[in-house]
Formats: C-alpha cells, sequence, structure tokens
C-alpha cells in the first residue's frame, strides 16, 4: 500500500489567490446514513516527548479499497485568515485491542514530536480517498504522560500538544510551540499580592531576571510593572504587589530572564489540561492602596489563566 | 430470550444508564436485548449501549419547552407512576398510556425496570406472560416512607427483585412480605477499562462522581489539607459537576488549596482519569452501591473509601485491596490516605490487588448471574399461582396499608430505615 508508510508532510500556509481560509463547521453534520451511529472516533495517546498517536477504528466497508487513508489536521484560521494542513498516513495496527464495537480496522497516525505545529487550535479530519474529509469524534485520550510533564532539555523548541473533545463534541488538538518557556508553577495569594514560583527552560536566569506585568491594550512598555525574581538555577520566585496594577483592568506577565534579553510569557501548558481557566482558579483579593493614594474606586485582583493558557491578573471594581 | 429493559433516560448521563448498557451489552451476546427509554433528550446517547442492542425512546423531549408542546396529555399527572419518586413530575398521563402499552404488548420473555416508579409500571401493566424483574439502583432505607409504602403494595407482583447489595436485599427480605418474589443481590458491572492500568507512581489522588452533599466532597477537601501540611508533594483531582461546585471552590480557597486540589469538572470517559491517579478517594456518607470504588479499582488504584452504607464494604477488602475508614471522619480519612502515600510499596501492592479483586464485577460475571436468574424465572412452572397469589397479596398490604396510613400515620420510617 503506497503512502502508508511514507513521513508526514506539512503543508505550507494554503495559498490566499487559490484557496479560501477553511472556516470551522458550526456544528457536527450528523450524516443521515448514520443517525443513530456515532461518526468514526480516534483515541489518542500521549508519549512522554510530546509525540502523539491516533487510532481510528473503520469498519470494514469503510475501510474497503482504501489505498492510503490519512489523518488530516487543519489548524483553525487566525485572524490573518490563514491555515494550514498536516497529512498524516493512516496504518493498520497490527497488535490492536479487540474492538468492542464488532470487527473492523483499527488504524493509527503518529505525529511525532519532531513534527512543528504553529500555536493554536487544529481539527482533526480523517481523509478517505473520494470522499470529503470527516471530522474525527474523540475516543479514549490516554494523556498520563503529559501530566506532571518536564521537558527535556538540549532541545531548541518546546511543541505541546493536548487532544480534546470541543464543546460540539469534535476532536480537536490545542498546541502550543514556545522557546524559550516560562511554566508557572505554585501561585500563592498573600497580602496585597501574589507570589509566583516558575521554572524557566530554554534560557538562562541572570543579573536583572524580572517579572514584569504589563498592561493589555496599552501599547509600548509604557505602564509596565516588573519586580525582582530570586533565581535558583532554573526556578524563579516572585512577589507582585497589587497596587502598582489598580490602575489597569488587565495585566499579563512575563520573565524577562536577564538584562537585555527578551522577555518571555508566562504560561502554563506543561500537562494534560487543555483549557486552565476553569480549573486553575484563584481568590480575588482587595487591593489596599496606601494611604494618601488618590480617591480610587475600591477593586481586587485576580490572578487567571487566558484563553492560551498563559498567566494575567484582572482588576475588577469592588461591586457595591 | 428476548430481554426488554424500562430505563427512564437511556440518553442522560448517569450510573444506572451506564450500569443497564454494560449488562444490556453483554447479554446481547447470547440474546435479543432492547432498552425501551421512557424519555429522549439528546440525538445521541451519551454511553454507547453497545453491538446488537436495541434503543428506542417513548417521549421525544428534544427542542421542547413546555409539556403541552408534546402532546395536551403530557401536562396532566402521572396516576401510574407514583407520585413518591423522584422523578415523579416528569411522567405524566402521557408516559402512563405509553408505558402501559409497551408493557401490555411486549413480546419480551423478560422485562426488567430500573427504578422504583417503573417497577411500579411492571408491577402494574406488564401483560400475563413476561417475567417482571425490578431492579433496585438506590436503596430501601433512603427511600421515603411514601415510596416505601407504595412499593410494598406494588412489587409482590414482581417475579423478582435485585438489588446492589446484599444489605439492602436483607432490608427487602426482612422489612416486606414478597412470597414468590426472588430477591437477590446482583453487584453492578463495570467493564475492564480501555487504559492500562495505573502505575501507582503519580502523586494524584483522584475522586469522581457529582458533586452533590452525599458526596461529602467538602469532608474530603478538608481531610487533604492535612495531606498536604505533611506532604506537598501530592494533589488531588477530584471530577464531575454538580451544584456543590461554589461552596467546594470557596473551601479549597478558604484553605489556601489552590495549588493541591482541583475541580475538573464533568469528564467523560472517566477512566483515563483514574489512570493518571495513584489513589482512589471515595468520601460518601451514603453510596447505594459505590460504582466509582469499582471504575477506580478496575484501573488499579487503591481506594480509600467511607465505610458507609451500603456499598464500600461490599467491595473492598479493607487493608488488602483499599481502605474503609469510619463514615464523617476527616482524621480517618486523612490518615488512611498518608498511609498510601508515605509507602510506595504498599500503595502498589494493594493496587495490584484492586485490579485482580475488581475483576469479579466484569459485565461476564454479573451478566452470567443476571442470566441464571432469568433462566430460572422463565422456566419456573406454575407461575400463574404466584402471580395470583402475589397480586391477592398486595392488594390486601395496600388496603391494610392505606387504613394505617389514615389511622395512625402508618408504617413507621424507624421500621425500615
Amino acid at each position: 500500500m503506497s503512502g502508508i508508510t511514507g513521513t508526514p508532510v506539512a503543508t505550507q500556509p494554503a495559498a490566499s489567490s487559490t484557496t479560501a481560509p477553511h472556516r470551522p463547521r458550526k456544528e457536527p453534520r450528523i450524516s443521515t446514513a448514520s443517525q443513530d451511529r456515532r461518526g468514526p472516533t480516534a483515541d489518542c495517546t500521549a508519549d512522554i516527548a510530546g509525540g502523539l498517536t491516533f487510532d481510528v477504528r473503520l469498519s470494514d466497508d469503510a475501510a474497503a479499497g482504501q489505498e492510503s487513508p490519512g489523518l488530516l489536521l487543519r489548524r483553525r484560521p487566525d485572524l490573518s485568515g490563514e491555515t494550514e494542513e498536516i497529512r498524516l498516513p493512516l496504518a493498520p495496527v497490527e497488535d490492536a485491542r479487540p474492538a468492542r464495537e464488532g470487527t473492523g480496522l483499527v488504524l493509527r497516525a503518529a505525529l511525532p514530536s519532531t513534527v512543528q505545529m504553529t500555536e493554536g487550535r487544529w481539527n482533526v479530519f480523517l481523509a478517505l480517498e473520494g470522499q470529503e474529509p470527516r471530522r474525527l469524534a474523540p475516543g479514549l485520550n490516554d494523556l498520563r504522560s503529559l501530566v506532571d510533564r518536564t521537558p527535556r532539555e538540549g532541545r531548541t523548541w518546546l511543541g505541546v500538544r493536548i487532544p480534546y473533545a470541543t464543546k460540539h463534541g469534535n476532536l480537536s488538538v490545542r498546541a502550543w510551540q514556545r522557546w524559550p518557556h516560562a511554566e508557572a508553577g505554585t501561585l500563592r495569594v498573600v497580602d496585597n499580592g501574589l507570589v509566583l514560583n516558575g521554572r524557566l527552560h530554554g534560557a538562562r536566569l541572570d543579573t536583572g531576571a524580572r517579572l514584569e506585568a504589563r498592561p493589555r491594550r496599552a501599547g509600548g512598555a509604557a505602564g509596565t510593572v516588573h519586580v525582582e525574581v530570586a533565581v535558583d538555577g532554573e526556578e524563579f520566585t516572585a512577589e507582585l504587589p497589587y497596587p502598582p496594577l489598580a490602575a489597569h483592568r488587565l495585566w499579563d506577565l512575563w520573565l524577562r530572564p536577564a538584562e537585555g534579553v527578551d522577555a518571555v510569557r508566562v504560561a502554563r501548558i506543561l500537562d494534560d489540561i487543555p483549557d486552565k481557566k476553569r480549573i486553575f482558579t484563584y481568590p480575588a483579593q482587595r487591593i489596599e492602596l496606601p494611604p494618601g493614594a488618590e480617591e480610587p474606586e475600591p477593586c481586587t485582583a485576580t490572578p487567571y489563566y487566558t484563553l492560551n493558557n498563559d498567566l494575567a491578573v484582572r482588576v475588577d471594581p469592588v461591586s457595591a | 430470550m428476548h430481554i426488554s429493559f424500562l430505563l427512564h433516560n437511556g440518553y442522560a448521563i448517569g450510573g444506572t444508564v451506564r450500569t443497564t448498557y454494560n449488562l444490556a451489552r453483554c447479554l446481547a451476546e447470547q440474546h435479543d436485548v432492547e432498552v425501551v427509554s421512557v424519555f429522549r433528550t439528546r440525538e445521541r446517547p451519551v454511553f454507547d449501549p453497545g453491538p446488537g442492542v436495541r434503543l428506542r425512546h417513548l417521549v421525544d423531549t428534544r427542542g421542547m419547552r413546555a409539556p403541552t408542546d408534546i402532546a395536551p396529555e403530557h401536562a396532566l399527572p402521572a396516576q401510574v407512576f407514583p407520585r413518591a419518586d423522584g422523578k415523579y413530575p416528569m411522567y405524566s398521563e402521557l408516559t402512563d398510556r405509553l408505558i402501559g402499552e409497551h408493557l401490555a404488548t411486549t413480546d419480551a420473555d423478560v422485562v426488567i425496570g430500573t427504578r422504583p416508579g417503573l417497577n411500579i409500571h411492571l408491577a402494574r401493566q406488564t401483560r400475563r406472560g413476561p417475567a417482571r424483574l425490578g431492579q433496585e439502583h438506590l436503596t430501601l432505607a433512603t427511600h421515603s416512607r411514601r415510596l416505601k409504602l407504595v412499593l410494598r403494595a406494588a412489587y409482590p407482583k414482581l417475579d423478582a427483585l435485585t438489588t446492589v447489595t446484599e444489605a439492602d436485599a436483607r432490608d427487602y427480605r426482612r422489612l416486606f412480605r414478597l412470597p414468590g418474589v426472588h430477591v437477590e443481590s446482583v453487584p453492578n458491572s463495570v467493564p475492564e477499562p480501555d487504559v492500562s492500568p495505573s502505575d501507582g507512581t503519580s502523586k494524584w489522588v483522584v475522586a469522581a462522581g457529582r458533586l452533590a452533599p452525599a458526596k461529602r466532597y467538602d469532608l474530603l477537601i478538608r481531610a487533604f489539607s492535612q495531606v498536604v501540611a505533611e506532604r506537598p508533594d501530592w494533589r488531588l483531582r477530584i471530577y464531575g459537576g454538580g451544584r456543590e461546585h461554589d461552596k467546594l471552590r470557596a473551601l479549597i480557597d478558604e484553605r489556601k488549596l489552590y495549588n493541591h486540589v482541583f475541580l475538573m469538572g464533568p469528564t467523560h470517559p472517566i477512566e483515563p482519569e483514574w489512570a493518571k491517579g495513584s489513589i482512589g478517594a471515595v468520601t460518601s456518607s451514603l453510596e447505594s452501591f459505590g460504582m466509582t470504588i469499582v471504575e477506580a479499582m478496575r484501573c488499579g488504584l487503591p481506594v480509600v473509601a467511607t465505610d458507609c452504607p451500603h456499598g464500600p464494604a461490599e467491595i473492598i477488602r479493607s487493608g488488602v485491596d483499599g481502605t474503609l475508614v469510619p463514615t464523617g471522619n476527616e482524621n480517618a480519612v486523612a490518615s488512611a490516605l498518608l498511609t498510601l502515600i508515605n509507602d510506595d510499596e504498599l500503595r502498589r501492592r494493594m493496587g495490584r490487588a484492586a485490579l485482580a479483586d475488581a475483576a469479579r464485577f466484569d459485565p461476564a460475571h454479573v451478566g452470567a448471574r443476571y442470566e441464571s436468574l432469568m433462566q430460572e424465572l422463565t422456566g419456573r412452572t406454575g407461575r400463574g399461582l404466584h402471580r395470583t397469589r402475589g397480586s391477592l397479596l398486595s392488594g390486601a398490604y395496600a388496603v391494610k396499608d392505606a387504613l394505617r396510613n389514615t389511622a395512625h400515620g402508618a408504617l413507621q420510617s424507624g421500621r425500615t430505615a
């Protein structure tokens, strides 16, 4: 069977003149032929290095006559409307688990950790010959090797991919590609501030290392608040006081590893949880301003993770 | 055999749906199996009923706002489905009629009810012929007095009643007069998970279930703050959604456990999540069976569970494949967790024992017990006699209970608790 053992091919962003941006489908289309049957599903297993395998179970009928079935990953278009695709060959698995769903064929595609994936959300399709690519549904995701992950050192980039079920019940993969990367660890809310522990990968912490809070959408470096960090090897600890944050509503946290070096976004991506926002939450705390400050509106500060799992702080007026 | 299950809503997420499908799937390997779902709320069922299992519904509520959108009859209160069953508000004259028509015309050899209200339908509306098997997924002790009265009157008309624990079966035998009714405990089944078991090396404790008061996750979180004080490298994930969410969130924040305790939200399938942990925790005040205990054990986790009525003690061999601790005792939960956390060898040994011991809940075993029970029921001679006797008796009880009810305030809950 030709094509099945080929290497993954990453296609470049689709040329806008010939290809309109792909729009993610709103609702899973239910084909009338399978009104009460689920569409094909993929079981995903993550390995320790960040690679993924996809096991797709096909009925004998669906698999019949397929010379080079493939798995298609298509990134949801970004703001510019650009998208890109990765196509992986699907090959039969010999030692597949006994099929619960009766007979059929298990096909496997591997997404090695060495394939680069642009940061974003990638929809996963089954591409059979003579058919439109069909969105896959999530099966069993075994992501235990991603829990408490420590990336291998000596690499030049860090790829994170977490498969997940969308709210419409489809399979997508959340991808990050960062290097250097500042991983947020424990975060304690203290009196009038927060204490953040984290670990920097891919750069050295040195003199002048600092944590920066940048007002979102403020433009430029104006208004940035920064604090010194304590360094212990790759680990850093910083205490960020809340009072200077009262001036803006949203703050993004960055780590500058050393004086004169580019800052790195602080994020939490080294585990199995695609969306941190609702799971990693922290208590809101009243910002106590020093006596003599201008009569400000009373407000609270709450650390949180953005939809991209970046660490931020939100300032809210206290509702009366 | 043709076997027909009657289920409240086969399109929802829930323990009864899951365990019904596990059993149906297994029985379907040898028999003709259908599941009749009274309601249909989704396009597709969340859990897969399994190959060969026919799923159909009686009332389709998708996209309906008011009962009258479905049928005027659906706005009228149910007469057959008992008021004392918690799902009563969803039932109506329409469901009375449709369930009745189904049971009066079914060509099944065995009909199986899966909750008290549906067992009443079975007892009252099944045509002569099919064996009537009522399943009790909750417990007699936790039923309201009103429900007990209704069941006491109707259950003599069943051929068999299955409970999920021996303790509950004993209650039925002791507190109800059920002549000719075969009362037997058959545990819920849990299939072998499709993920490999936990290797016991991760530093995570896992709990899963609805965030409901009876699950006592508040107790688990308090106990876990003692764990964190000694072993800050261990953390806790609680999977599930429910109305206690905000309270539990507030407790986590108040105890400053937000780096150690995580509310993960509803998750399906759950097996890969168990496999990420090394210890399971169940701290409920009530577990009619304790499905999550078995699920965790089947993923190789030793479970620390409260010895609450009725399930846990019939699942866990304390000190061998898990630990039972007194119900409601925070210190005991914390110390049992720490014992397993601080002894890697003990934890892994108990995890292996849990994996082996939980195999007895495999659908193949549980299905075989149901199969022999059903064969006995359908092969029984003189069933007509039992039927008549049961009906007469139950009629007599109904009258007696009704009299007591008006005269003395009826069956004392103390007698049946």
